[in-house]
């Protein structure tokens, strides 16, 4: 008998009732709110931050005055420019190179701020969420869901991305004596652009 | 060996972070600054994750529906892991399971709150298959739990969603530091399931307690821990000599004060953590325990170093008049 035949076995054997333990029906609970001013004050709980145009600004003049310093800036949209495009850096380790990454998400959560990026939305380089040095992700208030039991029972990604990620704000790490540091192995900023 | 299951490293202080980094990184010892310690800590670390053949994660959860399973990270190390070296391999503890996706928000919404007082992980990921010209690799591990299952007393505690809380407020734990336990798990969720993976080498846990209920109402999953843990006791009773539980009862106290360095270390540790976690991680609607009573406050110093300040001084100048 292989250890999986045996640990299944195992588990059969001493599993409860299962007519003890019926399936619960599907909780949909809590706040139903899902405003943009819920999602943004989230959000800054969560240490990301809106990317507000100024005076009719576009989101390349916008990204320009917030990243001053930024060389690369890798476009994973149509609809901007950027240096360079996500599909043409090659390997995943390349992602490493780029200073803003700029990204569509397909929805966000309005209880945690968070939003949804799959390789959906990196087209083949999932590492470039990750490893670039700071992300803006253009998101529609038209897509934002109440909650995380609005967001898993309504969002068809979760049932067909292979890689489906929440950010929820930029990385941050509270490992070193419990101090809250913002950008630890990830991005170090994460900032919404909503779309006009 | 972690000292606690969310923070592992709870115990050591910024001053000795400056050490270690300063011997491995060759960053300035005397920089204790945890901003500027998480940095040298993120230079450090992109180039291995550059260079990796293979990352490694954990999961969180399980879903049976998707066959997906889902990592939960605040420092982003699992996502770089899982998505620039092709190969991914997971190891899931098999009891992490829930039956479907829209299962999932209840168990998400319940983790980081708990553990951390934050309403969400920074990433909360989740993993269906392999990403374009990359492999996945998933390790169910069993490691005693379907043994568990069996056990009419203590299958329950195979609900941990492995939160902390029950360390968070535990008065025992928060005195004695998690490394004081011995074993990978520490706290109260440990003392009740340590034992299953090795009863006499973890037998005098279970008396390590005040049957003060706290673990029990934190917990999220609401397992009956404190219960678990008096029912552990006779389970050890009948097992062994009471006389060998009895020599060894006092053993986890005595090598944590046998050492007054480490004791030290888990009391400065545990008072800052204490400083640090919100007010609303430890007291909160899930903590009637906390409603009434106040929980010990942090001390901004020791007796021990209050003394060396002030006392050692003192008589030092009295000898020299
Ligand atoms: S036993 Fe409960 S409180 Fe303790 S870590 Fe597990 S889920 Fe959290």
């Amino acid at each position: 008998m292989s250890s999986r035949d045996a640990i299944l076995a195992r588990l059969r054997d001493n599993r409860p009732d299962p007519a003890a333990h019926p399936l619960p029906p599907v909780a949909r609970l809590g706040n139903m709110d899902a405003g943009r001013a819920r999602f943004e004050k989230s959000l800054a709980l969560l240490g990301g931050q809106v990317l507000e145009p100024q005076a009719g600004e576009s989101l390349s003049a916008a990204i320009a005055r917030r990243f001053a310093d930024a060389k690369i800036i890798c476009s994973a949209v149509p609809d901007f420019e950027g240096t360079v495009r996500i599909e043409e850096l090659g390997t995943p380790q390349k992602a490493a190179e780029v200073d803003v990454l700029v990204v569509r998400a397909p929805f966000g959560i309005a209880e945690m701020g968070s939003i949804f990026l799959s390789e959906a939305q990196l087209p083949t380089l999932n590492s470039a969420a990750h490893l670039t040095q700071h992300i803006v992700v253009i998101l529609s208030e038209a897509t934002l869901t109440a909650n995380m039991h609005t967001a898993y029972i309504e969002r068809p990604e979760f049932h067909t991305a292979r890689y489906g990620v929440l950010m929820s704000g930029p990385s941050a790490t509270a490992d070193i004596q419990g101090v809250l540091v913002r950008g630890a192995q990830g991005v170090r900023t994460l900032s919404v652009w909503w779309e006009p | 060996m972690p000292s606690h299951i969310v923070v592992p490293a709870v115990h050591k202080l910024t001053p000795d972070v400056a050490k270690l980094f300063a011997e491995h990184y060759h960053t300035d010892p005397n920089d204790d600054d945890p901003q500027s310690l998480a940095w040298s800590q993120r230079l450090a670390a992109r180039p291995v994750i550059l260079a990796a053949d293979a990352g490694m994660t954990g999961g969180n959860f399980v879903v049976a529906e998707t066959g997906s399973f889902v990592v939960c990270t605040n420092e982003g190390n699992a996502d770089l892991s899982a998505t620039v070296p092709g190969l991914h391999i997971a190891t899931l503890g098999i009891e992490r399971l829930v039956p479907r996706m829209a299962d999932l928000g209840v168990f998400v919404r319940m983790l980081s709150r708990s553990a951390l007082g934050s309403p969400i992980t920074q990433y909360t990921t989740h993993f269906r298959g392999p990403q374009d010209g990359g492999e996945m690799h998933v390790v169910l591990v069993d490691n005693g739990r379907s043994h568990r299952l069996g056990m009419e007393d203590f299958w329950t505690s195979l609900k941990c969603i492995r939160c902390g809380a029950c360390m968070n407020t535990c008065p025992v734990y928060r005195r004695s530091g998690g490394l004081s336990y011995g074993a990978v798990y520490s706290g109260p969720i440990g003392a009740i399931i340590d034992p299953t993976f090795n009863e006499r080498k973890y037998s005098t846990l279970p008396f390590a307690s005040t049957m003060n209920g706290s673990c029990t109402n934190v917990c999220p999953v609401r397992i009956n821990i404190h219960d678990q843990l008096y029912k552990w006791r006779r389970v050890l009773a009948e097992h062994h000599e009471l006389p060998f539980v009895k020599r060894e009862v006092m053993n986890m106290a005595g090598r944590l004060m046998g050492q007054p360095k480490l004791y030290r270390a888990a009391i400065s540790g545990t008072e800052t953590a204490l400083g640090v976690l919100p007010r609303f991680a430890l007291y909160n609607w899930l903590n009637p325990w906390g409603k009434n009573r106040e929980l010990p406050h942090p001390v901004k110093q020791t007796f021990h170093s209050w003394y060396k300040q002030n006392r050692l001084k003192t008589k030092k100048k009295g000898e020299d008049a």
